[in-house]
């Protein structure tokens, strides 16, 4: 139970630093509810770019499909968190300790 | 004392003969570190990178059936993997195949099989290395079509079907990613001195309806792949680029 909490900080944390830094976001616009297109500014091609930075921060492989789900930053760290969870827990233990060491 | 430019990794498919080969010596000679690569021709292949080598460039083997998602992605990453620094800057999609016959007695599998090699392949390379070029806000992209693509050939419907999807697929590309620096392009050869056309019978024939009067040499394609990829090509993309000695002017 602790481990899945510090485990969605950890990933909350990675993907807002991700839009604050390769998408140049202020911070104070990161909230959960916030829409990737309409508030966040980002166009189609951005959110395939996310896609390739999710993929290469996270070590995991997503569906470029899934994309279509995603409305919302919440949406954003719920994909990412299934996606390392269908990819065995091992590969979430494995990363998790780099993910709070880089932040 | 000007420092020397970071290498700069250009992936040419079908380079172990004819028209790949040219290319990929061609983008050696202009700087470019070249990954040569070859799907079951692996001596053509090393013997390209030999004569990458003596003549003073860099280059690598990398193996792969173009029309196989899976190897494609696997071999990718695993070079991704092994050069983090040396990202594909230059993709130049030219394995291709063909397999003629009237389309009224043409099979499934000489249909299926050209579209698989000349269509797919160039999609999974592009899928790939399009996600990177993203990411690097740079890059360019050719792809190898045929004349056959833009005028159509009797006895080649499922190659001209599939060469001309080639050149759809390059202008759609190109506007995708236009805002993003990335360049997308082709080439459409005509008839060039390789193995492939010396097959043709009635070759004497075609030449004579050659404005230039003579089959084409795959320097001369390999020049244009090589304008494409340079900065004097900068505002071009999406654009095919016709090496046919006037066969069809367009
Ligand atoms: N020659 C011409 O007059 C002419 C005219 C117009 C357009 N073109 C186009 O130019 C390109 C090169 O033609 P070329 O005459 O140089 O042909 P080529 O000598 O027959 O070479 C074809 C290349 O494609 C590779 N290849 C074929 N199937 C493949 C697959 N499934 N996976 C990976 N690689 C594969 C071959 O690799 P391996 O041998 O290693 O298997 C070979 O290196 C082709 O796209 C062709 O359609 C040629």
């Amino acid at each position: 139970m602790n481990d899945q909490m510090s485990l969605s900080n950890e990933i909350q944390t990675k993907v807002n630093d991700l839009f604050i830094k390769g998408f140049e976001i202020p911070s104070e616009k990161l909230t959960p509810t916030a829409s990737l297109y309409e508030d966040l500014g980002l166009d189609s091609l951005d959110a395939v770019d996310m896609l390739v930075h999710l993929e290469e921060t996270f070590k995991i492989k997503v569906d470029g499909e899934r994309l279509m789900e995603v409305r919302t930053l919440q949406n954003v760290y719920d994909l990412v968190a299934e996606v390392a969870r269908n990819a065995g827990s091992e590969t979430v233990a494995q990363h998790a300790p780099a993910l709070t060491a880089n932040v | 004392m000007t420092m020397a430019p970071a290498v700069k990794l250009a992936l040419v498919t079908g380079a172990s003969s004819g028209i790949g080969k040219g290319i990929a010596l061609r983008l050696a000679r202009d700087g470019y570190r070249v990954l040569v690569h070859y799907n079951s021709g692996r001596a053509g292949a090393e013997h390209t990178l030999e004569a990458i080598r003596s003549a003073g460039g860099e280059g690598d083997l990398i193996q792969f059936d173009v029309g196989d998602a899976a190897a494609v992605e696997a071999a990718l990453e695993s070079h991704a993997k092994e050069f983090p620094n040396l990202p594909i800057s230059v993709l130049v999609n030219n394995a291709g195949v063909h397999n003629d016959t009237l389309l009224g007695i043409m099979s499934n599998e000489a249909f299926d099989s050209v579209m698989r090699t000349n269509v797919n392949g160039p999609f999974y390379l592009m899928r790939w290395c399009v996600r990177k070029m993203l990411r690097a806000r740079a890059g360019t992209i050719v792809n190898i079509a045929s004349l056959a693509g833009q005028t159509g050939n009797a006895g080649q419907a499922n190659y001209a079907a599939s060469k001309a999807a080639l050149i759809a697929m390059t202008k759609t590309l190109a506007m995708e990613v236009g805002t993003r620096g990335i360049r997308v392009n082709a080439v459409a050869p005509g008839l060039i001195e390789t193995d492939m056309i010396s097959e043709i019978p009635q070759i004497g024939e075609m030449v004579k309806r050659i404005p230039l009067g003579r089959v084409g040499t795959v320097d001369e394609v390999a020049g244009v792949v090589s304008f494409l990829c340079s900065p004097d090509a900068g505002y071009i993309t999406g654009h095919t680029i016709s090496v046919n000695g006037g066969l069809f002017p367009s």
